[in-house]
C-alpha cells in the first residue's frame, strides 16, 4: 500500500448513509466490480459512472452512517476510489475500511477547505494532507489496528497469521 | 346442449348453438391478475389510442403474486394498474394480500352461475365448477374486445365427458384423481374441448373439491370445465352470493339429458393411487411410487390448487403435536383473507406454526417465486401449486413436484416424498 | 493507599459498564476510553449475510473455528428466498451450520435475528456480543455488550475468537416522569436522535438510568436500545433489574449464568443528559434521515401508501398490541396496504392465541411470515411517488424501493392511528 495519494476530489456533504453508497438489493454481491456498478446509484443512475472520474472522496461528518454493510467500502473500492477523507466516519465504516485496505483519513478542516475536482496529495505516513498550498494533519490509525491496512486488508492478514 | 353450449346461444342470444359454430356473446366477468392487469393495460394504452372502457363494473383486478412487491419493478407495475383502475373507474380492485384471484373473486360473491366469464389466466376455467362457462383469453383479446365491448368470440367447443364412478382409496383426495386424469389424457388430450366432469364420484365432491377439476382443464388443453349444476351448485352460489341481490337472480343452466359428447372417458376412482406430477411438466404425473424417497427441502400448502381451507385443515391434522421434519421448510399459503381468519380461528394456524410451519399472506404462493419459493439447484419442493416447469421456482435444475395436500403434510413430516396412505393423522 | 493501583500507580475509578465488559474478555482488570484491546465475544451472530463470511472462510484457507458454540445463525433478511442467489446463498449457510455442528441456528422461518436470539436466551448481562448488524446495539436492553461489524470481521472472529476494540467514553443518559398516553419509547428515541444528532452518540456507549426506567417494560428496552444505533452508539445499556430478571432466567439455559454487570457506582461518564419524559410528544423522523424529526403534529394530513409494522425496532408482541388496541372493531383506509411483520415465530405465536393477529387481519392488514420484511426491502417495495409510514428504525433514500419514494418514521401508535386515516395521524386521538 503506497504512504502517498493524491489526485481529484468528489466532495460530498454530511451523513452519507450506507445505503446510498450501495443498496440493501446488491448485497448479493461481494465482488468490487459489481458492486461499483450500482455505488451512489440513490444519488441518480449516472453517478457510478461520474465518480469513477474522481480518485479520493471528501465528505463531511458521520460518513457511512446506518448500516454495518461491508459492500459500502467494497464499492467505494470497486470504483476506483484510492482514499476516504472525513470530518468524521460512521465506526462501522471505519473498520469496514480498514478490513477491506480502504485508506481513511479523519480530516474536518479539509473538508472545509476543498470543492469539487480539487487537487489534494495524502502522505499517510506522516499525517499530513495537502491541499492548495496549505497541510492540515490527521490523527494517525493506531499502529495495531493500521497493521490490517498495510497488509491489505483483514482477509490478507488473517492468511498470513494463519499461515505463521 | 349442454350447459356450456346453453350458455353461450343465450348470451349470443340464439336459440341453439352447435360444436363448431362461432358465437359473439356478451361477458359478464373479465378477470385479471397482477401481472395480467400490467399487461392488458399495456395494450390498451398503447394499441387503442382514444378507446374506453365499456363497463368498468365487469373487470376485476386482483393482485395475487405480489403480496409485497419484492422489486421496484414490481412496485411500479402494481402502482400503474392501480392508478389505471382509478382513471377508469375500475371498482373490483383486490389490493396485495388479497389471496389467489378465483378464490378472492368466488368469495367476494363476484361469480354467479351462468355468467360468462374470461380471464388472462389458464386457471379460470375453475368457475365451470360453479355453472359459468369461464375460459382463459389472450391480452390482447381481452382488451380489444373485452374491455372496449365487453363482448368476446368464442368458437362453441366440443364436450368430452368423464365419468368418474368408485370409491377412492384411503388418503386418496381429489386433487390426486384430477391430476391421474391430466396423466390418461395427456398434455395435448382435450385441446380446445370443454370437459364435463361427471358422474357418481364427481356428484359426491362438494363444490370446492370439483373445482379442482375444471382448474386442471389447461394441463390437458381445455378451453373450458365444468360440471353439471345441482343442489350443491346452488347452495354454494347462494352461500358465496350472502346478501347480494345475485343471490336469487342467477339462471342454473343444466345439460339437456340428451346432449351429446365428442367422447366419453370412464374411470374407476377406486384404483387411482395417490399421483405426483413430476418435473419437468404437468403431464409427467405418476404414481406416487416414482418419487417417494425423494428428499424435500420445501413443502407447500398454497396456489390456485391448493391453500383452501379444506387443505390446511388436512394439514392440520397430521401436525397434532407433531413437528415439521427438521429438514423440510413448510409453507402455508391461504387463498383468500377469509380461509386465513378461518384457519387463524380455528386454531390451524396455531397447530401449523407450533409445529413448525411458516403461515404466509393470501395469495399464490411460490407462485413464480415472486414473493417466495425461489430453489437453489439441487433443492426439492412438493406443492398444491399448479405448474412445476423448470426455471419457475429458482434454479432451472431445481425439481419441483406437484401434489395434493395429504402427500405434501407426509412428506413434511418425514422429510422425503411420502404416500399419504402410510400416514395416520395424529 | 487502601485501594489498588493502576499500573502506573495511579488511583482506579470506578468503571462504566462497557469497560467492565471489555476489561472482562480482554482478560486484563481494568481499561481506560481510548485503550485498544483485543476482546473474545461470547457471541458472534450473522444472518442472511453469514455466506459472505462462509467465502471469506474459505478465502484465507481456514477450516477450523476457535469455539463452535460462540456462533450463531438466523436467516431472517430475504426470507424466504425470491430468487435463485439467493436460494444458494441461504444453502451455503445452512450447509455451513451443519457441517460445524453450530447450534444456535435458525432458519428463514425463525424471525429476525435480535429478537430470536434474545427469546432463546443466547443472549445475557454482562455478554460481549458481535454481528454482522448495526442494530447488535438492542442487546443492551439486556445489558450486553452489542455491537456491528462487516462480514469479514466476523469471518475473522469465527476463526481467531477475538476482534480489537477500542474503549468507548460513555454517556449517561437519566429519565424522568412517565408518557403521556400515547406516546412511547419510539418517541422518545426520535426526540433524542433528532436532538442528539446521527452522529451525537458517535464512538460511544450509552448508559440509561432514572425514575422511569424501572417501569419500561423488557420490550420498550428493546426499541431503545435498537434506535441507540441511530445516533451513532457503539454499544448501548438498560443496567439489569428485577424486570431483566423475570424476562430472561426462564430462557437461560443455564441461571447461574445470569449475572449483571453493573456500573460502579464511582465510574467515569463524558456527559449526563436528561430527558424528562412527561415533556415528549409523538414524534416522526421524516424522509430521508432519521436524524430529520419533527412532532407529529407538524406533520398531520401527509397521505400515505403503505403502513409498515414491524422490524426488530418495534415489531414485538406489545407493538402489535398498541396497534391493534387502536385498529380494533375499525377498517384501515382505502388507500393504505398495512403491512404487519410479526418480530419472531414466538410474537406471532403469542399474537394468534390472544387474538391478535384476527383484529389486525379484520382490520385489514396483511400480516407476512415472521422476519425482518419491509424493513430490508424484503417485500413493500415502493413505487416513484409513494409515500410509507414505517416502524422500522431507518429511513434512508431508496431503502424501501424507488429513490422516488419516502419513508417516515414513527410509534406502533402513530402508525396504528395513521392507517385509519390514510394519512399521518395523532394516535393521541385514541388514548
Amino acid at each position: 500500500m503506497q504512504d502517498t495519494i493524491q489526485g481529484r476530489i468528489y466532495k460530498f456533504g454530511d451523513n452519507v448513509n450506507s445505503d446510498i453508497i450501495i443498496a440493501g438489493r446488491y448485497l448479493i454481491y461481494i465482488e468490487p466490480a459489481k458492486l461499483a456498478e450500482h455505488a451512489f446509484e440513490m444519488l441518480g443512475e449516472g453517478f457510478p459512472a461520474k465518480l469513477r472520474s474522481f480518485d479520493i472522496l471528501v465528505a463531511g461528518r458521520n460518513f457511512g452512517c446506518g448500516s454495518a454493510r461491508e459492500q459500502a467500502s467494497t464499492a467505494i473500492k470497486g470504483l476506483g476510489i484510492k482514499a476516504v477523507v472525513a470530518a468524521s466516519f460512521a465506526r462501522t465504516f471505519y473498520r469496514n475500511a480498514i478490513n477491506d485496505a480502504l485508506p481513511i483519513v479523519e480530516c474536518p478542516e479539509l473538508y472545509e477547505a476543498v470543492a469539487e475536482g480539487d487537487e489534494i496529495s495524502i502522505d499517510l505516513a506522516k499525517g499530513v494532507v495537502a491541499h492548495a498550498g496549505s497541510q492540515y494533519g490527521f490523527p494517525q490509525i493506531p499502529e495495531s489496528v493500521a497493521k490490517i491496512l498495510k497488509l491489505g486488508g483483514l482477509a490478507n492478514y488473517l492468511k498470513s497469521t494463519l499461515r505463521a | 346442449m349442454n350447459m356450456v353450449e346453453k350458455i353461450l346461444a343465450r348470451k349470443s342470444g340464439q336459440k341453439s348453438v352447435a360444436p363448431g359454430d362461432v358465437v359473439v356473446t356478451d361477458i359478464d366477468l373479465m378477470v385479471m391478475h397482477d401481472l395480467s392487469a400490467n399487461f392488458v393495460m399495456k395494450v390498451f394504452n398503447n394499441e387503442m389510442e382514444g378507446a374506453s372502457i365499456r363497463d368498468p363494473s365487469k373487470l376485476v383486478f386482483a393482485f395475487d403474486h405480489n403480496f409485497a412487491p419484492a422489486t421496484r419493478d414490481a412496485a411500479e407495475a402494481l402502482a400503474a394498474v392501480r392508478k389505471f383502475a382509478a382513471k377508469h373507474k375500475v371498482q373490483h380492485l383486490f389490493d396485495s394480500g388479497c389471496g389467489s384471484i378465483h378464490h378472492v373473486i368466488m368469495e367476494a360473491g363476484l361469480v354467479t352461475p351462468g355468467m360468462i366469464i374470461i380471464g388472462c389466466d389458464s386457471h379460470t376455467p375453475i368457475h365451470g365448477a360453479l355453472g359459468a362457462f369461464a375460459t382463459g383469453v389472450g391480452n390482447n383479446s381481452m382488451a380489444a374486445l373485452g374491455f372496449a365491448h365487453s363482448q368476446g368470440w368464442f368458437k362453441v367447443p366440443e364436450t368430452i365427458k368423464i365419468h368418474f364412478h368408485g370409491t377412492p382409496m384411503k388418503a386418496v383426495q381429489p386433487r390426486d384423481i384430477s391430476q391421474f386424469l391430466v396423466g390418461k389424457l395427456g398434455e395435448d388430450g382435450a385441446i380446445y374441448k370443454a370437459l364435463e366432469y361427471a358422474g357418481p364420484y364427481i356428484e359426491s365432491l362438494d363444490v370446492n373439491d370439483r373445482a379442482l377439476f375444471p382448474l386442471q382443464a389447461i394441463d390437458v388443453g381445455g378451453k373450458c370445465g365444468f360440471v353439471n349444476p345441482d343442489e350443491k351448485t346452488v347452495r354454494y352460489a347462494q352461500q358465496l352470493l350472502g346478501s347480494k341481490p345475485a343471490a336469487s337472480k342467477f339462471e342454473l343452466f343444466k345439460n339437456d339429458p340428451d346432449c351429446r359428447y365428442a367422447e366419453v372417458v370412464d374411470i374407476d376412482v377406486s384404483r387411482i393411487e395417490p399421483q405426483v406430477a413430476c418435473p419437468p411438466t404437468v403431464g409427467n404425473v405418476k404414481p406416487i411410487d416414482a418419487a417417494v424417497g425423494t428428499p424435500v427441502n420445501v413443502a407447500e400448502i398454497g396456489g390456485s390448487t391448493g391453500g383452501r381451507l379444506s387443505d390446511i385443515r388436512a394439514l392440520a391434522r397430521h401436525f397434532v403435536n407433531r413437528r415439521v421434519h427438521p429438514g423440510v421448510r413448510l409453507q402455508v399459503v391461504p387463498a383468500s383473507r377469509g380461509i386465513y381468519l378461518a384457519a387463524l380461528k380455528e386454531g390451524l394456524f396455531e397447530t401449523l406454526h407450533v409445529a413448525g410451519a411458516n403461515i404466509f399472506p393470501p395469495s399464490c404462493g411460490s407462485n413464480q417465486a415472486f414473493n417466495m419459493g425461489a430453489l437453489a439447484e439441487d433443492e426439492v419442493m412438493v406443492s398444491t401449486q399448479a405448474r412445476n416447469f423448470p426455471g419457475r421456482n429458482g434454479h432451472p435444475k431445481a425439481r419441483h413436484f406437484l401434489a395434493s395436500a395429504l402427500t405434501v403434510a407426509a412428506s413434511a413430516l418425514t422429510g422425503k416424498i411420502t404416500d399419504p396412505r402410510t400416514l395416520e393423522a395424529s | 493507599m487502601s485501594q489498588p493501583g493502576g499500573p502506573m500507580g495511579q488511583p482506579v475509578m470506578g468503571q462504566t459498564i462497557a469497560e467492565k465488559i471489555l476489561a472482562a474478555k480482554a482478560g486484563v482488570s481494568h481499561v481506560t476510553p481510548g485503550q485498544i484491546v483485543d476482546a473474545y465475544p461470547d457471541l458472534v451472530m450473522s444472518h442472511t449475510a453469514t455466506w459472505r463470511s462462509v467465502s471469506v472462510m474459505k478465502k484465507i484457507g481456514a477450516t477450523r473455528l476457535y469455539d463452535p458454540n460462540r456462533l450463531a445463525i438466523v436467516l431472517d433478511h430475504i426470507s424466504p428466498a425470491k430468487t435463485e442467489k439467493y436460494a444458494a446463498d441461504q444453502q451455503t449457510s445452512r450447509n455451513f451450520a451443519r457441517e460445524y455442528g453450530i447450534e444456535k441456528f435458525y432458519d428463514v422461518d425463525a424471525g429476525i435475528a435480535h429478537l430470536v436470539l434474545m427469546e432463546h436466551g443466547h443472549v445475557k448481562p454482562g455478554d460481549l456480543i458481535v454481528g454482522t448488524d448495526s442494530h447488535c446495539t438492542i442487546y443492551g436492553a439486556l445489558g450486553a455488550l452489542g455491537s456491528g461489524i462487516g462480514y469479514t470481521e466476523v469471518a475473522s472472529v469465527w476463526v481467531t475468537g477475538k476482534l480489537w476494540m477500542k474503549v468507548p467514553t460513555t454517556i449517561k443518559l437519566t429519565l424522568t416522569g412517565r408518557f403521556a398516553a400515547g406516546v412511547s419509547a419510539k418517541d422518545l428515541m426520535l426526540h433524542l436522535i433528532g436532538t442528539l444528532g446521527a452522529d451525537g452518540c458517535g464512538y460511544k456507549s450509552v448508559e440509561f438510568y432514572g425514575s422511569a426506567l424501572p417501569e419500561m417494560s423488557i420490550s420498550e428496552r428493546m426499541t431503545m436500545a435498537n434506535l441507540a444505533m441511530e445516533m451513532g452508539s457503539k454499544c448501548v445499556f438498560i443496567p439489569p433489574d428485577e424486570k431483566t430478571r423475570e424476562w430472561l432466567l426462564p430462557r437461560l439455559k443455564n441461571p447461574a449464568s445470569y449475572q449483571p454487570v453493573l456500573a460502579d457506582k464511582d465510574a467515569v461518564y463524558e456527559q449526563s443528559i436528561e430527558v424528562d419524559l412527561s415533556k415528549l410528544t409523538p414524534m416522526i423522523a421524516c424522509p430521508h434521515q432519521v436524524e430529520n424529526t419533527k412532532p407529529v403534529t407538524e406533520v398531520l394530513g401527509t397521505r400515505i401508501d403503505q403502513a409498515f409494522l414491524g422490524s426488530c425496532a418495534n415489531g414485538k408482541y406489545e407493538d402489535l398490541v398498541v396497534a391493534a388496541g387502536i385498529l380494533k372493531g375499525r377498517k384501515i383506509d382505502p388507500g393504505v396496504r398495512l403491512i404487519v411483520t410479526p418480530g419472531s415465530k414466538e410474537i406471532m405465536l403469542e399474537a394468534m392465541r390472544s387474538g391478535i393477529l384476527a383484529t389486525l387481519v379484520e382490520s385489514g392488514a396483511l400480516v407476512t411470515n415472521p422476519g425482518c420484511g419491509a424493513c430490508a426491502g424484503d417485500g413493500g417495495t415502493m413505487a416513484d411517488g409513494e409515500v410509507s409510514l414505517s416502524t422500522a428504525n431507518r429511513n434512508f433514500v431508496g431503502r424501501m424501493g424507488s429513490n422516488k419514494s419516502s419513508i417516515y418514521l414513527s410509534s406502533p401508535a402513530t402508525l396504528a392511528a395513521s392507517a385509519l386515516k390514510g394519512e399521518i395521524a395523532d394516535p393521541r386521538e385514541f388514548f
